[in-house]
């Protein structure tokens, strides 16, 4: 059986040139490269381009990656800055052509669009719609509060990697989750 | 008083056993922070459980477009490519040596470059009170011909 090539010993060798390992590098996170950029711009188009731009960024710098730290924290460190960087850019011309609720946003209308929960929370349609709700209002969290609730509940980091991820201490992102979660107990219960 | 920030964190299991231990004596004792704690646990299983799919994409597209992007960047042009160090060294010298130089020559070339304007002038100084009586949006023509008026326009 072959033993498959750890992400630290392929970026290495993307440091030295290596072709072939950076296409093995990029097989294997493009999906959620790909989702995690999504759930943080809510637009398929600048997902593709920022998670692209990621991996442009490895390719590039790869010889800078030390190896004390896991290369999906680096990675992951280089898409989220991307992506709210991508953010700030964006901010001022979407306050000018699109309402501050996100109207415009196809990708995001799809959970806007969604109606309030129902009261029986055992019915599988009124769990889909509290699901589409709750999404809704975490893309109105700030972006740094989002980006710590994603990387906590869809990419399963525990909070010393996400500290990692957002260069900050673990009690700084502790604070952070903390205020998503209070801001959506809110959101959800006046809804 | 609530470990308010401790809770999301023993929500999280972000704690160590000895915060771990802290809160969940509180809890015992505390019915409202019984409530948050739940609610989160809710919350965050809720969004955990539901998370929603971007849209479809094509990976053969992605891959290509990446690729084309990487070749792109490796071909970028001479002067946006980082330089070596010892080509940036080498630059950064002759530059510095020849603004040395170029600085010592300056006086000398100044002078000759005086001296030939000068010279090229004195025609049309000779022509000076032909010049004087002249309306210069006017006579420009006048001006391009100062060397063929005769001694009389003096």
């Amino acid at each position: 059986m072959t033993q498959e090539i750890s992400d630290e010993t392929l970026c290495r060798r993307v440091a030295a040139q290596d072709e072939a390992a950076f296409d093995v590098l990029v097989a294997r996170h493009q999906g959620r490269a790909y989702r995690l950029a999504w759930s943080l711009l809510r637009n398929a188009e600048d997902a593709r381009d920022v998670s692209q731009e990621a991996f442009l960024r490895v390719y590039r710098t790869a010889g800078g990656f030390r190896g004390d730290a896991r290369f999906s924290t680096w990675f992951y460190r280089i898409l989220v800055n991307l992506c709210l960087d991508h953010q700030r850019r964006g901010r001022w011309w979407r306050r000018l052509l699109l309402r501050d609720d996100g109207t415009g946003d196809p990708d995001r209308e799809v959970l806007e669009r969604q109606p309030a929960p129902v009261a029986d929370p055992g019915d599988a349609l009124g769990r889909q719609q509290v699901m589409a709700r709750l999404w809704a209002a975490v893309d109105r969290l700030s972006p740094q509060q989002r980006a710590a609730i994603l990387l906590h509940v869809q990419e399963e980091l525990p909070t010393s990697q996400i500290a990692e991820v957002l260069k900050c201490s673990e009690a700084t992102v502790r604070v952070h989750l903390h205020r998503a979660v209070g801001a959506l107990r809110k959101i959800v219960t006046r809804d | 008083m609530h470990p308010d920030t401790e809770l999301t964190g023993y929500v999280t299991d972000a704690l160590p056993p000895a915060g771990r231990a802290r809160v969940a004596a509180h809890l015992d004792a505390c019915a409202d922070c019984r409530r948050a704690v739940e609610e989160g646990q809710t919350i965050l299983a809720n969004l955990a459980a539901g998370v929603p799919a971007p849209p479809p994409i094509d990976w053969g597209r992605y891959r290509a477009d990446l690729s084309a992007r990487v070749q792109a960047r490796s071909r970028r042009a001479w002067w946006a490519r980082p330089m070596p160090a010892v080509l940036a060294a080498g630059v950064a010298t002759a530059v510095l040596l020849l603004a040395i130089h170029g600085l010592d020559r300056r006086p000398g070339e100044l002078a000759a470059v005086e001296e030939t304007m000068l010279g090229a002038s004195l025609p049309l100084l000779q022509q000076y009170r032909v010049v004087e009586r002249l309306d210069l949006l006017e006579d420009l023509e006048a001006i391009r011909h100062l060397d063929r008026l005769g001694a009389g326009g003096r």
